[in-house]
């Protein structure tokens, strides 16, 4: 680790040994298909992620970012490598474990929303809180995107923005570990992608969640303690912030 | 309510027209498995307390004439419980208001003491007394009911040569009696046939058998062997010129009730598994589409931690809610059409009571049935779904790849239009959905064509048996089988132009271990008034030796045509002859077994008898012929072909005429279900490329012509198939309702494919229209969105 890193790390109040490793991610590699149809969508990934970290994933399309969120997230399973998950191997997890850690441990954004639609702003996040341990309120979820009182509208009655902050509010009410959000703001307007993110800023910062967001834009880099730029599968370049920018304050 | 049920009821009235298509057509089949168990309940219960309650007997013989002190010795046989013994005689009758001669079986009431078997039920009146009030009888109600007759009517009878005047004490049912209907006659005549009751000694007297007996019905003791009572009552009877004692399976009108609960019980099976296949079928499309659309929801679900037994779980709850709706729908169904059928029983059946019983077994087994069959809908739907890991579940399903259809590449395509092209390859793109419509679209064509070929069936049986076997107006019986000379006195009664012999002679045929007992009839050998027909149908000649049969008969014994039948002769001298099989005939109603007369005669070594003659009888001399027939006393019976038609037209015809109908207005259902489904998933499928279509510059014309063009070319793809499918499930159904006493021949008529192609045509306009309709109210914008 640079000695830049180090220092970051420290400007973060722990020191690199102490901090509370997530996860622990070596040789990671996913080949879709076989023979000469294989696809290689990555190519031996190697990264740790410590709780309360906000990192954002940079990379052109196909570049692996998703299939990396989805190996982390326990929607897909690895061709090959390690991936550790609080020491316990994702890869070894059968369908039970999996849907357990996805239960529990993991909240995911989407960049199509994926709302329900025959159920309101609040019965799509309290369809989640139904089956969690501990959940917080459908409201509580709601109030900390700012959708108080959007609460009983249907997704067909939300803008973009509304419907994005009503996925964050599902994803976070079971107080998961881990906030995984694949291009949260790609199908919205740069104002209304504001709010979004500042939602998930807001997340990681009370609640100490860690949370992944894989973007296009660049400039999110900047709201990051860590960026990771993938290319072919692999990470091409790792970047520290010694300073995490406010969503508000980047240069848009 | 978790928020996954509160889900599933927002989508369930969002799919609400395609749900309740599916749950009638599920409600039709169980409708039908309901009422017609529930029928069979009602029958059977009916039945078994009637005959318990009113010891209906279970061995009977019929003899000449035998001293009551025979009677001991029947109760001595060992397994013999209850005998009684009585006289039954068949006369002629003269009925208020009716121009011909009726005929009536009038059996004794015990001189002393209670009935003991076969106890009569009285349902208004009394029995007759005897004693000092003579001249009373009782009346079966089928007969009574036919010519209004009431407590108090009267009637004249031809008692032994001398007509005397009766008066009605009352009207009374019998378990003897539950089908009244003439001796070796399947089918019902309550105009020209009654069953009576009168005092033993009025009639013993009457006809010289006081003292003496020539009917008889006993019941068993508890394990004792039928058979072998059976063996020595014959052994008994032998010498007073019985003719066969036979238990319960030979009783003409046990028998007749026995087999409409056969029917029943094929029916209750060959019209629900057709229908609730189809609905299977639908639930699996309405399913598989809801799933296929929820795709995304579905790999979101699991993301955020559902197990897959969860999701499988709601889709499930999905169908069973469909499934609920179809057996709450079809019970309520089946229960008020079996109240309305157990009334047209009536029309045949006999019972104190027969009140509507709701087989609630049935209720149970239909719902495990339908859920079931929703559930092998839906089951591989979601196995698919949950299978799909959430990641791939979430993208997108990969663009079909289209490429130029079949009749394109064969050059011929630039005679169609665009929209025309586009429905071609649509159809080719999905071969597996294109051709599960296609099969859905077959048997919705298929079920139209079952309830019209019972109507066919019914129609070509009254035609042969009435015009083409049976071209006589009028059959005039003897009281006894008397010489040929007695055919001239038939020539020579007013208005007969024609007559031509017949001699019935009650037999048991027997192959291997299987009888049966029925009329030999001896006919002239190519006759032209009642005559032998085969299958094709062809007039069969009957020749000097061997014996023609039913082909049901034939199937019954196990016999072709070349093999040895043994026929016991159960009247006069009892002798047993074997004959070969040397022909099969078609007929519909009861079974068999002619020879031809000189010949039949030869075996019995009695010489040239006849029993009666088949007559023509010229209309305009018809009352004079009729005064002359009531005044003959030597005639036992006149059964004129016309009132037996209109018997069969009025009763048999009906209730298949009120089932037709009834399967008629449930196929009907589903073809519309199936098709309007069908046209819904099409829609809804391709919401998306329409939209892009109307706003790339379509009309909505022309964007409802590539939808319309599709479901047009899949039907006309499915009516052939359709059609075949449709005979073949007739011919199983028929089948399965071929029974001794009546069955149905196959008829497929013109009329009815036509019927079954306009309907699904009708079904398909509308919901083309429907379709047209619905393009015209999609929002290009959201359509557009909405799979983004």
């Amino acid at each position: 680790m640079s000695t830049a890193a180090a220092e970051t790390l420290r400007s973060h109040g722990a020191d690199p040994p102490t901090r509370d490793l997530v996860f622990h991610v070596r040789e990671l590699a996913r080949v879709y298909g076989d023979g000469t149809a294989a696809v290689t969508a990555l190519a031996g990934v190697d990264l740790d992620l410590y709780a309360g970290e906000l990192i954002v994933l940079l990379g052109a399309s196909g570049s692996g970012k998703s299939t990396l969120l989805n190996q982390l997230g326990g929607l897909d399973s690895p061709t090959h490598g390690t991936l550790l998950y609080r020491g316990a191997n994702l890869a070894e997890f059968d369908e039970k474990a999996l849907t357990n850690f996805r239960r529990d441990a993991v909240g995911f954004v989407f960049q199509a929303y994926n709302l329900i639609p025959s159920l309101t702003a609040r019965e799509n996040v309290a369809l989640i809180t139904e089956i969690c341990r501990s959940p917080m309120t459908p409201e509580d979820a709601l109030s900390l995107v700012d959708l108080a009182d959007r609460m009983d509208h249907f997704p067909a009655q939300l803008s973009g923005g509304e419907q994005q902050r009503v996925a964050i509010a599902r994803a976070i009410a079971k107080r998961p570990e881990v906030l995984l959000c694949d291009e949260p703001t790609g199908a919205l307007d740069v104002r209304t992608g504001i709010t979004v993110l500042e939602a998930i800023e807001r997340i990681n910062r009370d609640l100490g969640t860690l949370a992944v967001i894989i973007t296009h834009n660049a400039i999110l880099a900047d709201m990051a303690d860590r960026v990771f730029t993938l290319s072919d599968g692999r990470i091409v370049n790792q970047r520290v912030n010694a300073k995490r920018g406010l969503v508000r304050s980047l240069a848009w | 309510m978790s928020l996954l049920d509160r889900k599933l009821l927002r989508d369930l009235h969002a799919l609400k027209s395609q749900a309740l298509a599916v749950a009638l057509v599920m409600a039709c089949g169980l409708a039908m498995m309901i009422m017609t168990r529930s029928l069979i309940l009602s029958l059977e219960t009916t039945r078994d307390a009637y005959y318990e309650a009113h010891r209906f007997a279970q061995v009977f013989a019929r003899l000449k004439r035998a001293p009551n002190s025979v009677r001991a010795e029947l109760s001595a046989i060992p397994g013999v419980a209850t005998v009684q013994t009585g006289i039954a005689i068949q006369v002629t009758l003269d009925v208020p208001g009716l121009p011909e001669p009726a005929v009536g079986l009038i059996n004794s009431l015990p001189e002393r003491g209670e009935i003991v078997l076969n106890r009569l039920y009285v349902r208004s009146g009394r029995l007759p007394t005897g004693g000092t009030s003579v001249g009373q009888l009782a009346v079966g109600e089928a007969f009574a009911e036919a010519h209004g007759l009431k407590p108090g009517s009267t009637v004249s009878a031809v008692l032994n040569g001398t007509k005397k005047m009766f008066r009605l004490s009352g009207i009374v049912l019998s378990p003897e009696f539950v089908f009244e209907a003439p001796p070796n006659s399947a089918l019902p005549d309550n105009k020209t046939y009654g069953v009576f009751w009168m005092p033993y000694k009025e009639l013993a007297t009457a006809f010289q058998l006081y003292g003496a007996f020539n009917s008889v019905s006993l019941t068993l003791a508890p394990g004792a062997s039928e058979r072998n009572v059976i063996a020595a009552m014959n052994r008994v009877l032998a010498p007073y010129g019985a003719r066969g004692a036979y238990g319960r399976v030979d009783h003409p009108s046990h028998r007749r009730v026995d087999d409409e609960i056969r029917v029943l019980q094929g029916l209750s099976v060959a019209f629900p598994v057709v229908f609730l296949s189809v609905a299977a079928f639908m639930t699996n499309s309405v399913m598989s589409r809801q799933i296929a659309l929820q795709r995304e929801q579905i790999a979101m679900l699991k993301a955020c931690g559902f197990s897959n037994r969860q999701v499988g779980a709601h889709y499930f709850k999905f169908s069973l809610a469909i499934v609920a709706l179809g057996t709450g729908v079809g019970s309520a169904g089946g229960v008020f059409l079996g109240h309305q059928l157990v009334g047209m029983y009536h029309l045949f059946f006999r019972f104190p009571e027969l009140t509507f019983l709701l087989d609630s077994r049935v209720l149970v087994v239909a719902t495990i049935i339908s859920a079931l069959a929703a559930f092998i809908g839906v089951a591989g739907a979601v196995r698919r779904a949950v299978r799909l890991p959430p990641a791939e579940a979430m993208r997108p399903e990969a663009p079909a790849s289209y490429r130029p259809a079949l009749v394109e590449r064969l050059g011929i395509a630039r005679w169609f239009s665009a929209s025309f092209r586009m429905a071609l390859r649509n159809i080719q793109r999905r071969p597996v959905r294109s051709g599960l419509t296609c099969i859905a679209l077959s048997l919705a064509t298929a079920i139209l064509i079952v309830p019209n070929s019972f109507r066919d069936g019914v129609a070509f049986v009254i035609d042969f048996q009435w015009d083409i076997v049976q071209r006589q107006t009028v059959t005039l019986s003897l009281v006894e089988p008397g010489p040929a000379r007695a055919l001239s006195d038939f020539r020579h009664m007013p208005g007969v132009v024609w007559a031509e012999p017949f001699r019935f002679v009650p037999v048991e045929l027997r192959a291997g271990p299987i009888t049966r007992r029925l009329a030999l009839q001896g006919l002239p050998e190519r006759g032209t008034l009642s005559r032998v027909i085969d299958a094709h149908p062809q007039q069969l000649t009957l020749p000097p030796r061997g014996i023609i049969m039913s082909a049901k008969l034939a199937e019954v014994l196990q016999l072709r045509p070349g093999d040895e039948v043994v026929a016991r002769v159960l009247e006069g001298r009892e002798r047993e002859i074997s004959v070969p099989v040397v022909g099969l005939a078609e007929d519909f109603a009861g079974m068999a077994a002619y020879m031809e007369l000189h010949a039949l005669n030869r075996l019995l070594l009695e010489g040239d008898l006849i029993s009666g003659a088949h007559v023509v009888v010229d209309k305009a001399r018809w009352s004079e012929f009729l005064a002359e027939v009531k005044n003959t006393p030597r005639l036992g019976g006149c059964i004129i072909k016309e009132s037996l038609r209109d018997g069969f037209r009025k009763t048999t015809a009906e209730s298949i005429g009120l089932l037709q109908k009834i399967y008629m207005l449930f196929a009907t259902i589903v073809a519309f279900g199936i098709i309007y489904n069908s046209a819904r998933i099409s829609l809804s499928e391709r919401a998306r490329e329409l939209a892009t279509l109307r706003v790339l510059g379509f009309s909505r014309g022309e964007v409802g012509a590539v939808l319309v063009g599709e479901l047009v070319l899949l039907t006309v793809a499915a009516l052939p198939l359709g059609l075949l499918l449709g005979s073949g499930f007739a011919k199983g159904i028929l089948a399965s309702v071929n029974t001794e006493t009546v069955r149905l021949p196959l008829v497929l008529t013109p009329a009815n494919y036509a019927f079954a192609v306009l309907v699904v045509a009708v079904a398909s306009a509308a919901s083309a229209l429907f379709a047209a309709r619905k393009i015209a109210t999609i929002n290009l914008a959201v359509a557009l969105k909405a799979l983004d």
